[in-house]
């Protein structure tokens, strides 16, 4: 049934012996090596001397609370961000230092510091790393947080399978992470260029990585697609008629279709090629009946969706935040939502642009061409709509606003360029070249965009303190400085005909504009000092940033109608939905007060840690069938299924907080508003007394401050 | 949580499940992947006569599973499971038939003639 193997293979440890022959002399793995150890040695010695561990375990490790297993969740994609965001450097650095036959090489490699076999890792790397490990978690941390809160729903509809979403991730991270010191990482692409994946190409465990983290983030990720529709669906305040959602959840409900949807797709995919590399069959192999193109084919029926998934939310934020800032309601919600949707429906037929150039006939190349076209009318009804909503508002420039507005800015040249790439002739011309490189990351750059927007607004949120504006703006500026210097020249560099994945640049008169990149590099590398700054210097001056419920004065759907910080139950009593953006509805009718008439029982979920064992038990899953150490594979997989079934019959999984505590607890968050209230010229509006009135917030008001 | 009574069992989304369903869903999908394997195994039919046929068992095989294990039907009462029935629809034909289409090109216009498909 198996393959032969060649290499050593040892019923016990598998495929291990492999690691003795991979280079471990390589000061780059070793810098990264030190990097986490350090790292990982100071956090589990702050740990233990502040006595943190109970707090850890009972607070965030076995917790079911959406918005923490949704700040989890943002945390794994900016740890995940910043490894890729060091790839990114690498493979800078490479091109800047290889450029021309003179250009000297350093450890080991002909030209530059990385050697080919070793760069292909970095960029494969990269690239799965980003769009699967960094910007999806980002985006699911943010629709885990404020879905429930925008609804009026006290948790999501399946909170132990939220947990596990989150765990499921968290492996899948781990696995890469791992890779980079256990073995290797793929070299085929984060695409998989096939037949570069099939065993006979890729005999290591580099590719067995790939597909592992990515098959088991994928599960992770449906899970969560199947219980944000189920909360969408089932769990809306009442009141809350389909015509009152507020545009994030429909763009979260847009994308979980898209997601539930396509994500299946990869699944197979990757089982079909995990046959084809374990079992040897020839699902997309050039013989015995196998097919190439099959493989491309269904890896982009899920990779288009999957652009529209990461994009459909960033819209949804942007909704939210430009009327806020705007101090208008949204311009044309139901053309949005329509938009949405439109968007999630034609996200399903557009796959085939992504190989205009394999050889179909004219008329299939047209009708994806058309079909890709498509996408632009209702993407051109959103930013008409922004556009009409900012029309004669009462702007105001905080630093959401601004990657707001940046957004908007990168949808329009991305889209562009997009269009560019949806004509086939043109396709023909800069197909796989820079250019398209520049375009995907111009559009994956709006979605990073969207979700600073969006973790800079909802902060204050979550954590009852604002982050501060000042770093904010300079995180914001030099990271676009960051975006401008790197892919306007790499636009141009494709235009001049640089192919994409080079280690060597053969002509030097690319040299200039691949030195302005590295320099767009170097930006960003700024903006990474800023925006841990600014996180740091927020903690700090925590106090003085505190804000009360409607922490931007002029906040519209109903998350604001809550307290700074959340408390784990949400709202003290469901909230009746009155208005579409309920907030504002009741801020204008003086309904803004956060106590009730009287409080009643809270039934919320209890902990568990059956997520956390199953996700660590996946990890170990993984990590057996990369190896191949089949006796590790069978008892964690056997282990898993028991503890479903054990988790299966736990009956009490829930339970009631009595409305004496709740009245209790509330009175804390009422003084703590009161106290917020008092001290003066708080920036945002109050609590207790409901928020500012539009008037006193006119932007000249702001920008003195600033 | 937001529902009052935590019985499982309670639900009527669980209710509508059944043993018997999931088993002849299960014994179903099998049994058509059996005939398939079968089929190929045995060169019953020539190469394009075969890839029609486990097309269309696929297709039967696929129908059978949404209605055994998904219980998506088109009843009044689950009305979301109509709708996603009614959603499965437009992008089987979408994911399937554009594929279909675009294989049948590009082995028009790339397989030499008569070496099979």
């Amino acid at each position: 049934m198996l393959v032969n193997l060649q290499g050593p293979w040892d019923p016990i440890f598998g495929r291990l012996g492999l690691i003795l022959q991979y280079q471990y002399n390589n000061p780059v793995i070793f810098f990264a090596f030190e990097l986490s150890l350090v790292g990982g040695a100071i956090a589990l010695f702050w740990l233990t001397c502040a006595g943190k561990w109970r707090t850890l375990w009972s607070d965030w490790l076995t917790t079911v609370d959406h918005k923490k297993i949704g700040v989890m969740y943002i945390i794994v994609g900016l740890v995940m961000l910043f490894r890729g965001f060091f790839d990114a450097v690498m493979i800078r650095t490479q091109q800047a230092m290889a450029v021309g036959a003179s250009s000297p090489g350093f450890m080991g490699a002909a030209h530059g510091y990385l050697p080919p076999y070793h760069l292909d890792q970095v960029f494969t790397a990269h690239g799965m790393i980003m769009i699967l490990l960094a910007v999806t978690p980002i985006l699911v941390g943010i629709m885990n947080i404020v879905v429930p809160l925008q609804i009026g729903a006290r948790d999501m509809a399946y909170p132990y399978l939220n947990a596990l979403g989150l765990w499921l991730t968290v492996s899948a991270a781990a696995l890469v992470m791992i890779s980079l010191f256990v073995g290797d990482f793929s070299h085929a692409g984060w695409v998989g260029l096939i037949p570069l994946t099939e065993l006979p190409y890729s005999p290591g465990v580099g590719v067995d990585y790939w597909i592992w983290s990515i098959q088991i983030g994928s599960v992770g990720t449906t899970l969560g697609a199947v219980n944000l529709i189920a909360t969408i669906i089932k769990m809306r305040a009442p009141g809350m008629t389909w015509g009152r959602v507020p545009v994030f959840s429909w763009t979260t409900l847009a994308t979980n279709i898209i997601a539930l949807t396509s994500f299946p797709v990869l699944g197979v995919t990757l089982a079909l090629l995990t046959f084809d590399r374990y079992l040897g069959t020839h699902f997309f192999t050039a013989s015995l009946g196998g097919d190439l193109m099959m493989y491309t084919n269904l890896f982009w029926i899920w990779g288009h969706p999957e652009v529209y998934f990461v994009v459909l939310p960033a819209f949804g934020m942007i909704s939210e935040i430009v009327p806020t800032f705007s101090q208008k309601t949204l311009f044309g919600y139901v053309t949005m939502v329509v938009a949405s949707m439109a968007i999630a429906a034609v996200s399903w037929s557009v796959w085939l642009h992504h190989f205009f150039t394999m050889g179909a006939g004219p008329n299939v190349n047209a009708y994806f061409s058309i079909a890709t076209m498509l996408v632009g009318i209702p993407t051109g009804v959103k930013v008409f709509n922004w556009l009409f909503t900012m029309y004669r508002g009462r702007l105001r420039f905080d630093t959401p606003m601004l990657w707001a507005i940046g957004t908007i800015f990168l949808l329009i040249s991305g889209g562009m360029t997009g269009m560019m790439l949806a004509v086939p002739a043109i396709n023909y011309i800069v197909h796989n070249s820079v250019f398209v490189i520049a375009h995907f990351h111009n559009m994956f750059l709006l979605v990073a965009y969207a979700a600073f927007a969006g973790v800079t607004f909802w902060f204050p949120k979550v954590f009852g303190f604002k982050l501060d504006e000042r770093l904010g703006k300079r995180f914001f500026w030099s990271f676009t400085l960051g975006s401008i210097m790197v892919f306007i020249p790499m636009y141009i560099l494709g235009f001049m005909g640089m192919t994409r994945r080079l280690d060597y640049i053969s002509h030097p008169a690319w040299y200039p504009l691949i030195l302005a990149e590295l320099v767009g590099v170097g930006f960003y590398a700024v903006s990474v000092f800023f925006f841990l700054a600014q996180v740091v210097v927020s903690i700090r001056n925590r106090h003085d940033l505190r804000v009360g419920a409607d922490a931007w004065g002029t906040s519209r759907s109903l998350e604001w109608g809550t307290h700074s910080p959340v408390p784990f139950y949400n709202f003290a009593v469901t909230p009746m939905v009155h208005a579409r953006d309920e907030w504002a509805w009741r801020r204008e009718n003086k309904l803004d007060s956060l106590k009730p008439d009287h409080y009643v029982d809270i039934h919320m979920p209890k902990n568990t840690m059956v997520p956390l064992i199953l996700g660590m038990l996946s990890l170990v899953l993984g990590f057996a069938l990369i190896w191949r150490i089949w006796w590790l594979a069978g008892l964690s997989f056997l282990a898993i299924i028991v503890a479903i079934v054990v988790r299966s019959f736990e009956k009490d999984t829930g339970y009631i907080i009595p409305a004496a505590e709740v009245a209790a607890m509330e009175q804390d968050y009422l003084d703590r508003a009161r106290e917020v209230e008092s001290a003066g010229e708080k920036v945002g509006g109050g609590a207790v007394g409901g928020g500012v009135p539009a008037a006193s917030r006119a932007p000249w008001n702001k920008l003195k401050g600033d | 949580m937001s529902h009052d009574n935590h019985d499982p069992l309670d639900h009527p989304e669980v209710k509508i499940a059944s043993a018997r369903g999931y088993f002849i869903g299960y014994a179903f999908a099998a049994a058509m992947m059996f005939i398939s394997l079968g089929l190929v195994r045995s060169h019953a039919m020539s190469p394009a006569g075969l890839a029609t046929t486990i097309t269309l068992i696929a297709l039967v095989a696929v129908l059978a599973q949404l209605y055994f294990l998904f219980k998506l039907d088109l009843s009044e009462s689950q009305i979301w499971h109509t709708v996603a029935f009614a959603f499965t629809v437009p992008l089987f034909v979408m994911a399937v038939g554009l594929t279909l289409w675009m294989f049948h090109t590009l082995a028009a216009r790339t397989m030499l003639p008569g070496m099979g498909m």
